[in-house]
């Protein structure tokens, strides 16, 4: 046999070999992947929105996920945003929530981050930044508090916290909130989203 | 070439041929996932995972493959491998997948990997590969363990995640940054230079 054909049939057949196998693997494993991310979503949810129990996404682009959330008795329980945007390092996936009347946020949770281990990273940190977002509110820009302050009761309704040493990354997280309200405003005056649609009234 | 004992065969691996401090090879990740010692440790094991199993398989093979497509062949397992580690770890243990990052799907182009398919398993038999693998692996985790337990210890104050400085200590935050892998790794090289020259000498 010739060497090129010699190559060529090595290098199919392992190629083959390995290709069967890794699509078992994806087999096997694809559904628990899956349900990995679809219970860090979940999660997420619950800890921005009380009560939170059955989801319904309402838009998605890409980037920005919305959904409805339901209690267990029917009744609307909120909204949930999912934004994607840019970092300090790297991407930065949050999730916060909304109240029934789409008018305020009801807390914030980091979904993923490389920010800068120590400094960046603390906007993951609930004493540090994540206290700081609950009940601001949603009707218009937030703005960023600097030098920051020591409680919530000290920031304006429309002011959100800063860290201090890592300004970049608490302005980051503000920039991807700001930018998901201005277009959740601008598909509630659309009529996409509304508090009411759930029972009709 | 001179057949050493099964147990050389293992102990090189720990140290006269250490892949980190005597071979300067796996630096990457050595350096991006020693901030704390849980991914030290996670990419220990996933990198010993594809480095056993390629070892066997190239081991195995090495009679069939024609020396011209030798390293893409080479690739082609190490990359298979390095895929079930990566799903693997995203299905079972997603925080920690999370956490490594691009850095498991990088552990194709480590180049202990590749180095022991050219240097050793392609020329050895399956058993002696996998001796080479293990010692290889095991001398690759304790280095990564050393690097990470100084980071997280003196950047974080805990270890595995559990606080072990007092309130007094504040942390060195250099030291889960990039510049702390640096240091540290220069340090512990440096030490490791300093006891071959001192046995050499002695």
């Amino acid at each position: 046999m010739s060497l090129s054909s010699r190559m060529i049939i090595v290098l199919t057949t392992v190629g083959l070999i390995s290709g069967g196998f890794l699509a078992g693997v994806a087999k096997l494993t694809k559904e628990r992947i899956a349900l990995n991310i679809q219970a860090e979503i979940e999660e997420a949810i619950k800890e921005v929105v009380d009560d939170a129990e059955i989801s319904t996404v309402l838009y998605e682009e890409e980037g920005l996920v919305i959904y409805r959330e339901l209690e267990e008795d029917g009744d609307l329980a909120g909204f949930a945003i999912q934004a994607i945007g840019v970092g300090f390092q790297d991407k930065i996936t949050l999730m916060f929530g909304l109240d029934e009347t789409l008018t305020k946020i009801t807390g914030l949770t980091i979904i993923d981050q490389k920010e800068t281990p120590g400094l960046g990273a603390k906007i993951t940190d609930w004493n540090a930044f994540l206290r700081f977002w609950e009940d601001r509110d949603a009707t218009g820009p937030l703005s960023l508090r600097k030098p920051s302050v020591h409680t919530p009761e000290e920031l304006l309704a429309t002011e959100i916290n800063s860290i201090t040493a890592a300004t970049i990354s608490s302005r980051k997280v503000l920039e991807i909130v700001n930018l998901s309200l201005d277009k959740v405003r601008e598909l509630i005056a659309k009529g996409k989203i509304t508090d009411e649609e759930h029972d009709g009234n | 070439m001179a057949t050493k004992t099964i147990r050389a065969e293992y102990l090189k691996g720990l140290w006269d041929e250490n892949p980190v401090l005597r071979q300067i090879l796996g630096l990457c990740p050595t350096l991006a996932v020693t901030g704390t010692v849980i991914t030290g440790l996670a990419m220990g094991l996933a990198t010993t995972f594809v480095l056993i199993f390629s070892s066997l398989v190239v081991s195995s093979i090495k009679k069939l493959i024609p020396a011209q497509v030798r390293i893409a062949t080479y690739i082609v397992v190490i990359a298979s491998f390095v895929t079930i580690a990566d799903q693997f770890l995203k299905a079972f243990f997603y925080p920690i997948s999370e956490a490594l990052g691009p850095y498991v799907p990088l552990i194709v182009v480590n180049c202990i990997i590749l180095g022991r398919q050219e240097a050793f398993s392609s020329r050895n038999s399956v058993g002696r590969s996998l001796i080479d693998a293990l010692g290889m692996s095991t001398g690759f985790i304790l280095t990564l363990l050393a690097l990470s337990s100084i980071r997280e210890i003196l950047g974080a104050g805990t270890f595995l995640g559990y606080q072990v400085m007092g309130p007094w200590f504040k942390p060195w935050i250099i030291m889960i940054l990039p510049a702390g892998g640096f240091i540290t790794l220069g340090i512990l090289l440096g030490i490791a230079l300093t006891i071959e020259s001192r046995t050499k000498r002695s």
